[in-house]
């Protein structure tokens, strides 16, 4: 049992790589782009200004052969974390990547540990 | 007249609670397990009372009497007389009055109904209980008064923001506030059940039919949210993973998992201190989520007009909460001895419950998170729906696997049933999965697992059908409509088809396996709107499929506001979703179109869901 839940974790974790190459390059980067000037929309949802000049220098540069993280670091150079929907994986942000994991590892050895409490006992 | 009658009756509801508190206390002082009759006869008033003063408002509001601040703020005289009476509930102050009159409802009803357990317990949930509803009535008449009267008398009002004049939108916020405003009765009664010594089984049933009502309407509160932001908003989704609908789903993940963890307390008499925490949990987060939603301290899409002075009085209101449940659980709390074997029924619903506590971790890091970057280090950042897809949705796959599995458990022994059964059915998930990418195209590995334990939950719930005896009937409804939820949603995000471009009127445009036509446009007249509305024919040259959708751009009057209505068209299959908006200084439109396949099951799947919580509470009701 203790090593299924293990495995499954870890096997789970692993996928979390394989998840981004779904959509469209382009409207996956839409949509993790918050539109600054609109109430909690991204700017494949809009249609302001802002959003088809941001979406017009998206494929400017995706055009110049940037990748998607040398995107995300231009752009959040220029107007801040705040546009990006995914926050980058940093020292200030370890704790909301990795805080839910940690929260399920511990909840699976609370588990496990009651479990073997009653095992000791039979 | 109508703000003097509210006042008054405020005032009145304010002295009824503490008069239902003192004659408690005298009550509880007298040692037979009989409470005294006028204690049930104040709090039938106090009930009566609290809904004549909320139709006092609604009153207000129908006739705009618009002597009253909240009614010239949020109403105005040409405005249909649905969406007058909606306006009591589409605003701060008036929503707090529906906040008051559940509380107190349900306070009332825990009384009458729960005859069968002593009279401590009953009577310390009422008086805590009253304590909340005094703290929501003081915070009404101090701070949020929907009776304050204005002067001179404005001719006409503001008028309700259009996006709000909306039927979804009208039975929203009732059905949210009794799932979550309803969850304080078993936060009252979680704190009852320490102070009397009252635990165990007996605690569980007394609170059991409780959190079914609250885990239903919460259920279909969502639910109508999310199909308005569905047509409302116009952008094609459903769930944004905005602040304010993290702020429901939270209490939802603790109702969830109580409800689950109140069933081993029932049968097993274990988890009883972790079933007050999460009958604590819930309530606690139902007013965080009222406080981030009505401070104004995060940005989201539909957050209420909003005064740091509101806030700051929910915060302390909040911080007491918080600290009296942590002083109670610290010198209430006795070691249990919570014995479980490993395959039993009990540990299926502890993983339950371990899966709750991540998905609730993560939503609230996600929501706070960005309100402790920026005070710490003054940079502020987004959390939106990117990183909540990628964290929780690997995670889902294991938890349909286990809810799967988990039924199939006995209490307490250690034994799986129809093992060989479970293997034959995830091999058949296997196989549909393939059959779905072979015909239609291939997708993403998570993509592929979340259909395969989604498919794997669904056909062992159906096993189930065919297999059990009645007893786990409103189980296997809510665990099959979850498997089908999932399904469709996996489904629908893997075969929606989006396109985006600039029409003019009279052009066709092909693009793929589309053909889109703008073929007229009109001005319509209606009585609180002006609209133009756009007359498009889109073809699906692939299967022959034509139809015409009618999207609209919408001028508001009062107050003057332009918005964009989506056209949907709804069949069993799919659903064609398309927007219009003007392109300034040019004859061209922008045109939104997509193609959401299987959307109208994802609502049914939630019904289900929650049908599945009437089943159990009908059950459950009939047992007692």
């Amino acid at each position: 049992m203790r090593l299924k839940i293990i495995y499954i974790i870890f096997f789970f974790n692993l996928n979390l790589s394989i998840y981004s190459n779904e959509p469209s390059f382009e409207s996956t980067i839409h949509k993790n782009l918050r539109c600054l000037v609109c109430q909690g929309q991204s700017i494949a949802d809009s249609n302001s200004d802002f959003a088809l000049t941001l979406k017009m220098v998206v494929k400017d540069l995706i055009e110049q052969g940037k990748t998607e993280d040398e995107i995300y670091n231009f752009l959040s150079d220029k107007y801040g974390d705040w546009i990006l929907y995914k926050p980058k994986l940093n020292v200030e942000n370890f704790l909301l990547w990795f805080l839910p994991y940690l929260i399920l590892l511990i909840g699976g050895l609370i588990i496990l540990y009651i479990i073997r409490k009653k095992g000791k006992k039979t | 007249m109508l703000s003097n009658t509210g006042n008054f009756l405020l005032i009145i509801n304010i002295f009824l609670s503490s008069l239902i508190i003192f004659k408690s206390l005298n009550c509880l002082k007298i040692n037979d397990n009989l409470i005294f009759k006028n204690i049930y006869q104040i709090s039938l008033l106090q009930s009566t009372l609290v809904l004549i003063c909320f139709f006092t408002l609604v009153a207000a509001f129908i006739v705009s009497d618009f002597s009253l601040i909240t009614v010239y703020q949020n109403s105005h005289s040409l405005k249909p007389v649905f969406y007058k009476i909606s306006g009591t509930w589409g605003n701060h102050e008036g929503s707090l009055l529906l906040w008051v009159i559940i509380l107190t409802i349900f306070s009332f009803l825990f009384l009458i109904y729960n005859n069968n357990h002593p009279k401590n317990y009953r009577l310390y949930t009422l008086i805590i209980q009253n304590i909340l509803i005094l703290g929501f009535l003081i915070f009404i008449i101090f701070n949020s008064n929907p009776f304050s009267s204005i002067s001179p008398l404005p001719k006409e009002g503001l008028g309700l923001n259009p996006i709000l004049q909306d039927p979804a939108l009208a039975i929203h916020p009732p059905l949210l506030y009794v799932g979550f405003v309803g969850s304080s009765i078993y936060f009252s009664a979680a704190i009852a059940s320490m102070i009397a010594n009252y635990s165990g089984k007996f605690f569980a049933r007394s609170i059991k039919s409780w959190v079914l009502i609250s885990w239903t309407f919460q259920t279909l509160g969502i639910l109508v949210g999310s199909i308005w932001a569905y047509y409302e908003l116009g952008w094609g989704g459903f769930w944004f993973w905005d602040p304010v609908e993290n702020a429901s789903l939270l209490p939802w993940f603790a109702m969830t998992a109580l409800l689950h963890s109140l069933l081993v307390l029932e049968k097993r008499d274990t988890l009883y201190f972790w079933s007050i925490i999460l009958c604590l949990l819930t309530f606690t987060l139902s007013v965080m989520g009222t406080f981030l939603v009505r401070s104004g301290i995060l940005n989201s899409v539909h957050t209420f007009a909003n005064d740091p002075s509101r806030g700051i009085y929910i915060l302390i209101f909040l911080s007491l909460m918080i600290f009296a449940s942590i002083y109670f659980l610290f010198t209430k709390y006795k070691p249990t001895n919570d014995l479980i074997n490993s395959n039993s029924k009990e540990t299926f619903i502890l993983i339950n419950n371990w899966f709750m506590m991540f998905y609730l971790v993560t939503v609230l890091l996600g929501t706070l998170y960005p309100i402790f970057t920026d005070a710490i280090s003054n940079n502020k950042i987004s959390v939106g729906p990117p990183f909540y897809n990628s964290v929780i949705i690997p995670v889902v796959i294991a938890f349909l696997f286990f809810m799967a599995i988990g039924p199939q458990t006995k209490w307490i022994k250690n034994k799986f049933l129809n093992f060989k059964s479970l293997i034959a059915i995830l091999g058949g998930a296997i196989t549909i999965n393939l059959a779905i990418i072979h015909f239609f195209k291939s997708y993403s590995l998570i993509s592929n697992l979340i259909i395969i334990s989604s498919l794997f939950l669904i056909s062992s719930s159906f096993f189930d059908i065919l297999k059990k005896k009645k007893s786990s009937f409103p189980r296997i409804i809510s665990h099959l409509s979850f498997g089908f939820l999932i399904l469709f949603i996996g489904l629908n995000h893997n075969f929606s088809v989006e396109k985006d471009f600039n029409l003019k009127l009279g052009e066709t445009k092909k693009i793929d396996d589309y053909e889109f036509a703008l073929l007229d446009l009109k001005l319509n007249q209606e009585t609180n709107y002006k609209a133009v509305v756009g007359e498009l024919k889109v073809s699906n040259l692939a299967t022959k499929e034509k139809r015409i959708l009618n999207p609209e751009i919408r001028i508001y009057d009062n107050p003057q506001t332009l918005t964009y209505e989506a056209s949907i068209q709804t069949n069993f299959f799919r659903d064609y979703y398309l927007t219009m908006s003007n392109i300034d200084r040019s004859e061209y439109y922008n045109i939104k179109f997509q193609q959401k396949p299987l959307m109208i099951w994802i609502w049914i799947s939630v019904i289900f869901l929650s049908l599945g919580g009437f089943l159990s509470l009908f059950r459950n009701a009939k047992n007692n």
